[in-house]
Parts: structure tokens; sequence; C-alpha cells
């Protein structure tokens, strides 16, 4: 897989590749993740995917109180891709640290908390309670669920309430002794802040100005890019397919729009943006890292093949060696 | 669970717009007990992006020395996952993942095993009822009775049916003119029933309220939408009458009936 490759056009074998992604004071093993709400918490794909060779794995939105979810049907089949309207289906932030936690704190793999809630104050909540607990490396931030009647998306689309938001995250995020887990990813050990990812939505006119309102509010770097409001109609029935009516598009078919949004936000900021979006194989992924992403996630790719994400690894490694290039961080230097 | 690439054994057409698809079963993926699915990838790299999912309706376990061990489904061609399906031929490769979910429990002795199947819902039913008879001739279990259910003759599937299996047409082009619910009503088994059953939302509705009037359990195996098969995402999520969900894949797809808001899912 690595290190052995024949020489290239462009010269040189690198001697050794260095995969790492440093966002804020956290470094993952290499820039593949597992995008949230494709993955559980882990525990669900454990006889399918070596988790702890992935880079890192964003659990599933975690909320205050336990979310039922939105009514059924909640997906539906499109061209290259799929509309979901889950609504945030999870067990709630107690349940998720009396048994989701325990066993992601084993894993070796950066694990990121994705965070939602209907109001600012559901997001402090999550976070005041998740500070107190080991094994957690980082959050996200969902501002842009299109599938939650308050909150989530609405919160996501004006540049006002994001950077107020993202300003009174951080605060509530403090400097820690990095302990297990935490240590294991975070190599340059001792104290940290956990960093605050801020997930963008693309259903918004500029998202320059919406990631840079989440850069002026201290977010340490940004997930590019949420789904894509869609809708699908049964023309036998005449009613949309999602009993919620729309939902959120990802697959295939979204990647040209993320990359496009990563190149635009990650042009606009000058703090690391995490680029996700349809991501199926290598080359995808390296279109986003030559956008300008620094790490990517894979989501829907998982449904489909869940040995994606190690599969893009290995491909990226390829095209490093076959490029000539150590740093996983130069690629983006190769945009012409 | 496993997720392997595999081999088409045979495909054939076993009624109208509909096919059985047989594959090699690779011992080290586990055993596929009825009721229980499996995911197949149908079509290219990009597209149908979700997994298309399917209830056993058969297995062959391997012979040592002579073959390897064979799957069976049935499946009805309604889109372009199950168009790619069709057009497959012995010797082609299949992408499959499983087995997966929770299958159906054993009848209580003394108790008349009733199974119920409307339309492509049979491929499970008819799984279950090739091992609940191999159960009963070993004195494990009561006879069971297969009744299926379709919409007029040419939808009776060309596969080896048990003895006794009754079939119901909504013409009455075959067997008994009506539905199944129709038919079960005017029947004693003679014994306390248990109802398995595989169908139509309005068909589970009805053997809901047969269970209910006749105190008898329900196991009914759920079809729903899915992503990833194995829990994560919660969106194969079906209503329970107590107003929670259950995801079909993990929780399911074979779940009490008689929890089930049936009328969530018409």
């Amino acid at each position: 897989m690595s290190g052995t490759s024949s020489g290239t056009a462009r010269g040189m074998v690198p001697a050794k590749l260095d995969l790492t992604v440093r966002i804020g004071d956290l470094v993952m093993q290499n820039p593949v993740g597992v995008a949230s709400g494709t993955f559980g918490y882990g525990e669900e794909y454990e006889d399918l995917v070596d988790i702890d060779c992935l880079g890192a794995l964003y659990t599933k939105a975690v909320t205050p109180e336990p979310r039922p979810g939105n009514p059924a049907p909640r997906l539906a089949d499109t061209p290259a891709g799929m509309l979901n309207s889950i609504g945030l289906a999870n067990p709630g932030l107690d349940a998720f640290i009396a048994d989701k936690l325990p066993r992601l704190r084993a894993r070796r793999c950066a694990v990121i908390v994705n965070v939602a809630g209907g109001t600012e104050d559901d997001y402090l909540r999550v976070l005041d309670a998740l500070e107190a607990q080991d094994g957690i490396v980082g959050y996200e931030i969902n501002i842009s669920c299109p599938n939650v009647a308050h909150g989530g998306l609405s919160f996501g689309t004006d540049p006002v309430q994001v950077e107020r938001l993202t300003r009174r995250l951080v605060d509530a995020v403090g400097s820690r002794a990095m302990a297990g887990a935490e240590a294991r990813c975070d190599r340059l050990a001792g104290r940290g802040r956990r960093p605050l990812i801020v997930k963008l939505s693309p259903n918004v006119t500029d998202i320059a100005a919406i990631a840079k309102a989440a850069e002026a509010g201290g977010a340490v770097a940004l997930s590019c890019i949420n789904t894509l409001v869609g809708m699908v109609i049964d023309i036998k029935t005449k009613r949309p397919v999602l009993a919620m009516g729309s939902g959120g598009l990802s697959g295939p078919a979204i990647r040209p729009v993320g990359v496009a949004m990563v190149y635009k936000a990650s042009h606009a900021v000058s703090i690391p943006v995490i680029g996700l979006g349809g991501i199926s194989d290598a080359d995808d992924a390296l279109q986003y890292l030559l956008a300008g992403a620094v790490a990517i996630q894979v989501g829907t790719a998982i449904f489909s093949r869940p040995e994606a994400p190690l599969e893009i690894l290995a491909g990226i490694r390829e095209f490093m060696e076959r490029e000539g290039i150590e740093q996983v961080a130069d690629i983006r230097k190769l945009l012409r | 669970m496993k997720r392997f690439d595999t081999t088409v054994t045979s495909i054939r057409p076993v009624a109208e717009g509909c096919f059985e698809l047989r594959f090699d079963w690779p011992d080290d993926a586990g055993v596929p007990a009825p009721g229980r699915f499996f995911t197949i990838k149908a079509g290219g790299r990009y597209d149908p992006v979700l997994r298309r999912p399917f209830a056993f309706s058969g297995y062959a376990p391997p012979v040592a020395g002579e073959r390897d061990g064979e799957a069976a489904f049935i499946f009805q061609v309604r889109g372009r996952g199950t168009e790619f399906l069709a057009a497959l031929k012995p010797g082609d490769p299949l992408d499959v993942l499983g087995p997966l979910g929770r299958g159906f429990g054993k009848p209580p002795r003394g108790t008349r095993p009733m199974l119920v199947a409307g339309g492509i819902g049979m491929g499970p039913m008819l799984y279950l009822a090739a091992a609940l008879g191999a159960d009963a001739k070993a004195g494990l279990c009561e006879a069971p009775m297969l009744v299926i259910g379709v919409r007029s003759a040419g939808f009776i599937p060309d596969v080896e049916l048990p003895a006794g299996t009754v079939i119901c047409t909504d013409d009455g082009s075959s067997g008994f003119h009506g539905t199944v619910t129709e038919w079960l009503a005017g029947f004693d088994p003679g014994l306390p029933p248990v109802f398995y059953a595989c169908g139509p939302a309005p068909m589970m509705a009805a053997v809901d309220r047969l269970a209910e009037v006749r105190s008898a359990p329900f196991e009914a195996a759920l079809e729903q939408w899915m992503a990833c098969g194995v829990g994560a995402c919660a969106g194969c999520a079906v209503a329970l009458k107590s107003g929670r969900y259950i995801k079909t894949c993990v929780d399911g797809p074979v779940y009490d009936g008689r929890l089930v808001d049936w009328g969530a899912a018409l």
C-alpha cells in the first residue's frame, strides 16, 4: 500500500509520507474521517471497518434530550444520491455519555462529537457536559441540518447568528490536560483546547460570508458541506416520498457543489477547512484536497461500500507517492 | 456480518415481473436464518447509491468437497436497482453485505404456525415454511400452513410450494377468490395460531387485527428503504403504536407485529 511505488513522471518517491493533519491543538493520524450521521457511534461498523485506522470519527449528532427523529419514510433514492430526513434521531446527551462514549474512548482515531440543538442553550448544554468527559478530541457544531424545524439550518444561514453562536460556544471550551485517547491523537500532548469545528450548510447564497462569520466567532476549523435541500415526488401517489416532504441530498451527485464551496470557503478564511460531500473514492477526495481542504469526510459512500474510507486513504497515499509529495497538507499547493 | 464479492449461480423468472436469484454464500459469512436479510450493491460505482435489501427465500448449506453454500431471494422489478439485478447472468459478480437483522422465532409447542405472504413478501415466508416444515418432520413443532395472496394467477410463484399451501387471488383467477385475511377469517387452525407474515401494509394491518381477535402472537417481517443496514443511520425507521420508532435493520426486520403502527405505514 505504501512506500513501494515505482518511479513516476514527477520524480522521486518521498522517503516518508506524512499524512497527519493539524486542526488547532488536535493532530489526526490521517486526513480521512467518517461523516456524522453515516457511521453512528462506530460500534455499528466494527465488523466491517478497522476504525482505529481512520483519521477521525465524527459521531451522530448529540442533542441535550433524546430525539425520536422524523416520521417514516426517511429515505429516498435519487440519481447518484439519496435524500434523508432522519431528524437528528439520537438517544440524547445522558445516554450518549453513559452508553456510547465508553467504547468511543477506546478508539485510536480522533473522536469528534457532532453537537446539535434547537436553541443556543441546547448547544451549550451539550458542550458543558462533554467538557467534563475525556476521550473526545473535538466538537463539530451542526448549524446546518436541513431536517429540523427550529434551529439547525436557521442558525447556519445568517452570518450574524453564526458568529454569535460560535463565540458563545468557543468561550465554553476550555484548555485542558490531554489524557487517554485524547493524548494518543494529540501528539503535541500536554494541554490543549478541543477544537470547535463549525459545519456549514450549502443552502446559502454566499458560503464565504458564513465561513468568515464562523472564523470571526473563533471557530478553529470548518466542515464543508452539509446536505443540500431536495425533494422527490412520487407521481403515482402525487405525494413527496419523504414523510417530511423535503430532506437532505447527499452522495456523488453533490460532489461538484461541495468542491466549489470548499474552494470558495477555504480561500475566504485562514482556518482549516474539512471537505465533504459526495466523496466516493480517492479521486473525489483529492479534488477536495486540491480545492483547499486539509482533511475530508466520507459519508454516504459508506452505505454503498463500508470499505470506502480506508480505500480512499490508500488512494491518497498512492497519489502522494506518485506526485512526490511528503506532506498531505501540501496537496492543495498543486492546484493550478 | 460481512461484505463480500460473490457470484450469481442462477437467475430465472418465477412470476410476472418477478425473479429468483441464487448466489454463492461463503461459509465464513454466517448462516442466513429465515427472516434475516442482506443488501446488494445493484449498479455501478456511483449509482444507485443505496444498497437494496432482500430477505432470504432459501439457503442450501455447503456440502464438504462437493459444493459451496447457496442463498436465494425473490425480487420484483420495480426500479433501477431491480432492473440491474434482472439483467444479471450466472457467473456475474455480486456485491453482498449480510447476513443482517433479526429473524423469525420458533413457534411454541402446541401452536399452529400460520404463514401469511402477500405479493413479493413471499420470499421470507417460503424460507420459513421450508424451515418449519423440516422442524415439524423432526417433531419440533406443529406443521406450518402457508397462505399466499397475489393479484392474479400470473403472480403465483413457480417454485416448490409446501403441500397444502393455500393460494388466494384478488381476481379469483386461481385458488380462493379474495384476500389472504378473508380466507383466514373462515379457517379453523385446530390449535392456537401463531401468525408470521410479510406483505403490503394493508395486509399486515389485517393480520394484526386477526391476531388481536385470536389473542395470537404475530411476527411481522418489515419492509423499509434502508441506507446502512447496520443500525448506524436510523433511515429505516418504522413507527410503533406507542409513538416510538424502531430501526428495521437491527430491531427487525422481524418484529412484534402487534406493536407496529400499520396505519402509519399505509
